[in-house]
């Protein structure tokens, strides 16, 4: 059986080995045309690009403020359709860390191949929901220093977002608005009776959103920090201080604030 | 033919081109060292790829870290090496009982102080964001050799208020003496020494050192209870209305103890160091800012702060409770600022301390594989 053929089957075989253990960054040739999305995010304060570390911004509660840096999580990005169907963004990471100081973490294009056609609404989680949220789940930096303490609610923080406010006396008086699982105490600090999640979903508002076949739809995502501060609730600095992972009642404020933090644009 | 030609080549590029897999072919043959993760520990290693680990290289680098005369001189008075400074029963610090550096001030060779004073030897192999107080190495620093464990070796060196050594002085007399040329050629297939080699062996050697087998480990692992004071002192230490330290100093979520990150912790109202963070950033707010150390065996370190300032962990506390200073640069996670510190009673300082020395861990300050070889390879 010396055939002549086996020069051709042999080095077939061997090609179609590798394509299908090269790393899982091939694929067999879709049936469905799809497109790819991605997400690029801002943060902006009276509808511009934030100028870091400047004490140049006056919420609603009449607090002078500077903002330092930005940490967060979002997940299980959501495409909605207008007749209700939805596809989750997850195939290969559910969830997306961004870094205002890491710029690598600014942008992000999502692995899955979503179907062509118009998609009305995108939707996150904002945070991480409690089933996915545990304790050491990220061991490597810059996702492992956002742990939240045990003690606390363990797993993550959903946001650190630091700076500093003039105080009642005039001195820049640090502000850590850092959100994740909250408290209810029986005797503060000592007992707690019962953890509160507070990751929340966002929902932009309607838009046309078009994923076409082999081409990247980019989203610009923005944080309008100053709306953390102000509607429905006025948050001041003042009131609740600089620290408020112990305090629920104020993340609260925060989360009900939170619903009405981003919008997006097209691009 | 032609059919078979164009598969050939076909399947050829797709192996060269496959995900960028970086194929690191070298000529010789040392046996890999494998660095076992400990329990919630990084994955991510700062190991730069034309210095792979290795048995061997590990081997000699642990010579070359214990041999005084690394600086090229022989004379018993004028030796000197890594380990006069950085020795491991403080946590490759000099700690305050060194027996030539009164409080722990570390001096050269030539009796010019350090800049500085130490910073320990721990779990580095974890550390991407830079070394030094100020963290002026880091692997993405434009100036290609300053980036990197290797170049510290090579700083150390050539230091003058450190070992000042010459580099070919130190390579000749490295190859002369017996046993070494042998060493080099199993670790980097190649008898003749280089100083290139005598970094990267060093470098692979400080890597190895993890410590992971404290009392605290044990209990994250399930192995070991905490103290009733141990457990308060690790609820202060990580909650915002107690001591409030992991923000910089880690946790259970972050066993390094440290984000080797930089920060102003309120020490002073005037930075005159030229070289705190802002020297490497020129980032205004990294004025005073340095880098947070780790807490793992702290106990057996100090004196404390880049400039040695404080003597003892109880004037640590007490700085962190009562004196901080406030200014524009303080970091904004010091939010206990405003009230001057985190206003620790008495017993809550015993209780964090009490939490703080269980990250201390005797089983790596005593380890054989770290130690100073009995014997040098001249000696064997
Ligand atoms: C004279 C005392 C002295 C000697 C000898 C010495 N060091 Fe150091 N080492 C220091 C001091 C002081 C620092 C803190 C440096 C700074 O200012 O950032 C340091 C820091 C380091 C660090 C940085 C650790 C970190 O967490 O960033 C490494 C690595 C290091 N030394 C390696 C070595 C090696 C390798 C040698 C031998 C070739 C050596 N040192 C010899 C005093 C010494
Ligand atoms: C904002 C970040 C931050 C917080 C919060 C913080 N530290 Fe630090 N810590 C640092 C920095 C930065 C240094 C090094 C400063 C220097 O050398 O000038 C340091 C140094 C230390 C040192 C001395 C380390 C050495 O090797 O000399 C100890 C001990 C320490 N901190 C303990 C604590 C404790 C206990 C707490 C909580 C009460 C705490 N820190 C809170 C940033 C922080």
């Amino acid at each position: 059986m010396h055939n002549k053929n086996n020069y051709i089957i042999i080095p077939t075989l061997l090609l179609v080995s590798l394509i299908f253990s090269s790393c899982e960054n091939s694929s067999i040739e879709p049936e469905n045309p799809t497109g790819k999305l991605r997400i690029e995010f801002n943060h902006y304060i009276n509808g511009e690009n934030i100028i870091f570390d400047s004490m140049a911004y006056v919420n609603d509660a009449g607090n002078n403020y500077l903002v330092n840096e930005i940490q967060y999580f979002i997940s299980d990005v959501t495409l909605h359709k207008n007749d209700g169907s939805t596809i989750i963004l997850n195939t290969w990471q559910d969830i997306l860390y961004v870094d205002t100081d890491i710029d690598e973490t600014n942008s992000y294009i999502f692995k899955d191949e979503i179907s062509e056609d118009e998609y009305s609404k995108l939707s996150f989680t904002f945070g991480i929901v409690a089933e996915k949220n545990n304790s050491l789940m990220f061991v490597n930096p810059p996702e492992s220093f956002m742990f939240w303490p045990e003690l606390l609610g363990g797993g993550y923080h959903y946001m650190k977002l630091n700076g500093k406010w003039n105080n009642e006396l005039n001195q820049p008086a640090p502000f850590n608005f850092h959100l994740g699982i909250g408290q209810i105490y029986y005797s503060f600090p000592d007992s707690i009776s019962e953890y509160v999640q507070n990751h929340f979903i966002v929902e932009l508002p309607e838009m046309a959103l078009n994923i076409k076949d082999n081409e990247t739809t980019t989203i610009k995502l923005i944080m309008n920090v100053d709306r953390w501060f102000n509607t429905p609730n006025i948050y001041d600095h003042n009131f609740w201080g600089g620290d408020i992972m112990q305090k629920q009642d104020a993340m609260q404020q925060a989360i009900e604030n939170g619903h009405n933090v981003f919008s997006y644009i097209i691009k | 033919m032609r059919l078979l030609i164009f598969f050939c080549a076909l399947t050829a590029t797709l192996i060269f081109s496959r995900c960028g897999d970086k194929s690191t072919s070298h000529p010789y043959k040392a046996t890999p060292y494998e660095i076992n993760i400990p329990f919630g520990f990084p994955t991510n290693l700062n190991i730069p790829e034309d210095n792979p680990m290795t048995v061997e290289g590990v081997e000699l680098g642990r010579y070359l870290f214990y041999d005084g005369r690394l600086s090229g001189r022989t004379h018993p008075d004028s030796l000197i090496s890594c380990a006069t400074c950085h020795r491991q029963e403080r946590s490759f610090e000099a700690g305050i009982d060194h027996p030539d550096f009164p409080g722990g001030f570390p001096h050269g060779i030539n009796g010019l102080k350090t800049h500085h004073v130490m910073l320990p030897m721990i779990n580095l192999v974890w550390n991407s964001s830079g070394y030094g107080w100020s963290g002026f190495l880091y692997p993405e620093n434009p100036i290609e050799n300053l980036r990197n464990l290797e170049d510290m070796v090579r700083l150390a060196v050539l230091a003058k208020d450190e070992i000042d050594g010459d580099t070919t002085r130190i390579k000749k007399l490295f190859q002369s003496i017996n046993g070494y040329p042998n060493l080099f050629e199993k670790a980097f297939g190649s008898s003749n020494v280089t100083f290139k080699n005598i970094e990267k062996s060093i470098a692979q050697f400080i890597r190895t050192l993890i410590s992971a087998n404290s009392k605290f480990d044990k209990y994250m692992r399930g192995e070991e209870q905490l103290t009733q004071s141990e457990l308060a002192g690790y609820v202060l230490f990580t909650t915002e209305e107690g001591a409030d330290c992991f923000h910089c100093h880690g946790g259970w979520g972050n066993p390094l103890f440290t984000t080797h990150l930089f920060y102003n912790n309120g020490k002073d109202t005037a930075f005159l160091d030229p070289l705190d963070r802002y020297s490497i950033t020129q980032d205004p707010m990294d004025r005073g800012a340095y880098k947070a150390t780790t807490l793992r065996n702290i106990e057996v370190q100090g004196p404390f702060m880049h400039d040695g300032r404080f003597t003892t962990l109880e004037d640590v506390i007490n700085f962190y409770s009562h004196e901080l200073n406030m200014t524009p640069y303080i970091d904004p996670l010091m939010h206990h600022i405003i009230a001057g510190g985190i206003q620790l009673t008495p017993s809550e300082k015993i209780d964090l301390l009490n939490f703080i020395k269980t990250l201390r861990d005797d089983e790596f300050m005593t380890k054989v594989e770290f130690s100073k070889p009995d014997k040098f390879p001249d000696e064997l």
